[in-house]
């Protein structure tokens, strides 16, 4: 089961560094306006074909770049109701605060789970390997986060049971 | 044989040009100004800063012989500065652009410069003695996309351009009055904005083009890693097309008719050489690097390169993880932009400058055997 997570990031990790070689471009539809493509689409020639990684049914990673922008859509793993609800709320907490992350976008794109938006800009600020390095960091701790909540939610309920119920001894 | 200076000059680098004496250095630094700085013994000084332009400058050419500089910027205007005792002066070019510059060069000669854009157009400017200004002439038709880069053969009519529509195109620049007719071409080709060829190599979007010094070989990068020449352009064109390892090249330089440099997203000059036969092949990388890539890396970026550009490449995948390694080298983020360096005295040694997106000016040099 390891293997087949190293797999699947080292997939995403190659696709990425293929994928994030953005470059500054003045956007070809409106004068002096330089808007990410990828989220613009007015221009099919500059949008490259949307990549799409699935480890299984309910795990995927959908990878859109173009000219100066590349747009990475996560598919996070959710076995039971539980899970969902917690991924749900997890995710929409880190959206919300997109803005200290910098490279996450606000809404996810329709279908998946959460979603990043790199631009060039960041490519220039920061080391690209870095950026990819963060990027399958996140998709390994999320998977971690989201089970190490479900171990405590189960916890915290198993202790509250147990003390509500001793009354009844 | 490798990088002999670098310079850190800023935060990123746009593009950069030297002066005519090579003391100079004029460049971008990501913003709407233009620093020149000048080396005095082994420090660099600021000496002075251009700023004209509303956003940021994309192309910047000094001529030669003439000393004039000339810079094009997204606000879709292009200024010609010329040095007057101590302060540059600038002369605003009416490009009569609608949408942001995106390269310039000064053709051989001088008398005219070339400017691609975002309109899906190129300007060629010239200079009008009578009324004391740059008049610019545009080619419209053809292209499909945004201009990338253009290059001036060196008879100083004909102009090759790259464009975001994948392909590169020459066209002849023949401007009445300005540029004499040669008695060997025919004078269907001389009419101005006539294309002479359109190249289709390139599945996706194509970048730096330049000819080799006799303007007989025409080179230009594909953004899917591959590099393409072609031999003989106007009458009998003959190409070749050099798959890359790593990541797409953004500029090349000609250092000869038989050697050629590239540099891109690798953050590495790579070499071209071409045999006696006229066949073209990588050489090496310029840069000594302390961790080279292993082979696996390399098979599972291809393939991951011709699932994003539609092709398919059968490649074994390969079980180990890669962590990113800081490559470590002259440059750390992407090379954008290669200049010449004329050589001094009468040496084999070839000398040029790149600059990045991590602010460093490099210069290096080459041994050419003749």
């Amino acid at each position: 089961m390891a293997n087949n997570v190293r797999l699947y990031l080292t997939c995403i990790r190659n696709t990425l560094e293929a994928a994030m070689c953005l470059q500054n471009f003045p956007c070809q539809e409106v004068e002096r306006h330089n808007k990410p493509e990828v989220e613009l689409n007015t221009s099919p020639e500059l949008i490259m074909n949307p990549v799409l990684i699935c480890r299984n049914e309910a795990e995927k990673c959908l990878i859109e770049t173009s000219i100066n922008s590349i747009r990475i859509s996560m598919k996070v793993k959710q076995a039971d109701e539980l899970e969902n609800i917690l991924a749900k709320k997890f995710l929409r907490f880190l959206s919300m605060r997109a803005e200290s992350f910098q490279v996450l976008r606000r809404k996810p794109v329709q279908g998946y789970d959460i979603s990043f938006l790199i631009t060039n800009y960041h490519c220039e600020e920061m080391h690209k390997h870095k950026l990819i390095d963060f990027i399958v960091q996140f998709m390994e701790d999320i998977d971690k986060e989201i089970s190490e909540l479900k171990l405590s939610v189960n916890t915290r309920g198993r202790l509250v049971a147990t003390e509500f119920l001793k009354q009844f001894i | 044989m490798a990088a002999v200076a670098v310079h850190q000059f800023a935060e990123c680098i746009t593009c950069h040009a030297w002066s005519p004496d090579q003391s100079m250095v004029a460049f971008c630094p990501n913003n709407s100004e233009v620093h020149i700085y000048k080396l005095f013994g082994e420090k660099w000084e600021k000496m002075h800063v251009l700023s004209k332009h509303d956003q940021i400058v994309c192309g910047i050419d000094w001529s030669l012989k003439s000393n004039k500089i000339v810079t094009v910027s997204h606000d879709r205007n292009s200024y010609v500065w010329s040095q007057d005792g101590t302060e540059w002066v600038p002369t605003l070019v009416i490009l009569r652009l609608n949408r942001a510059a995106l390269c310039v060069q000064w053709s051989p000669k001088e008398n005219k410069f070339a400017v691609g854009s975002g309109a899906k157009s190129i300007c060629i400017c010239y200079y009008e003695q009578e009324n004391n200004w740059w008049v610019s002439k545009l080619i419209r038709k053809r292209h499909e996309s945004s201009v990338t880069t253009v290059a001036w053969h060196p008879d100083n009519i004909l102009l090759a351009t790259t464009s975001t529509d994948g392909k590169c195109r020459v066209f002849s620049t023949f401007i009445k009055g300005v540029d004499s007719k040669e008695s060997e071409s025919s004078s269907s080709d001389l009419k101005f904005g006539e294309q002479i060829a359109q190249l289709d190599l390139s599945v996706t979007w194509a970048f730096g083009v330049r000819w080799s010094p006799s303007g007989t070989i025409l080179a230009y990068a594909g953004h899917n890693s591959m590099i393409h020449f072609i031999d003989d352009v106007k009458s009998n064109p003959s190409a070749q097309s050099i798959p890359l390892r790593d990541l797409p090249l953004r500029d090349i330089l000609f250092l000869s008719d038989r050697v050629a440099v590239g540099v891109g997203f690798d953050c590495n000059p790579m070499i071209f050489t071409a045999d006696d036969t006229g066949l073209w092949s990588f050489t090496k990388y310029l840069d000594q690097r302390k961790a080279a890539p292993s082979s696996s890396r390399g098979s599972q970026l291809s393939e991951a390169f011709g699932k994003l550009y539609g092709t398919s490449k059968q490649v074994p995948s390969n079980d180990t993880v890669e962590p990113s390694k800081p490559r470590g080298g002259a440059h750390e983020n992407c090379i954008t932009c290669i200049v010449p360096l004329s050589k001094r005295g009468n040496t084999t040694l070839c000398r040029f400058s790149t600059s990045g997106l991590d602010g460093k000016v490099v210069i290096w040099e080459l041994d050419i055997p003749k």
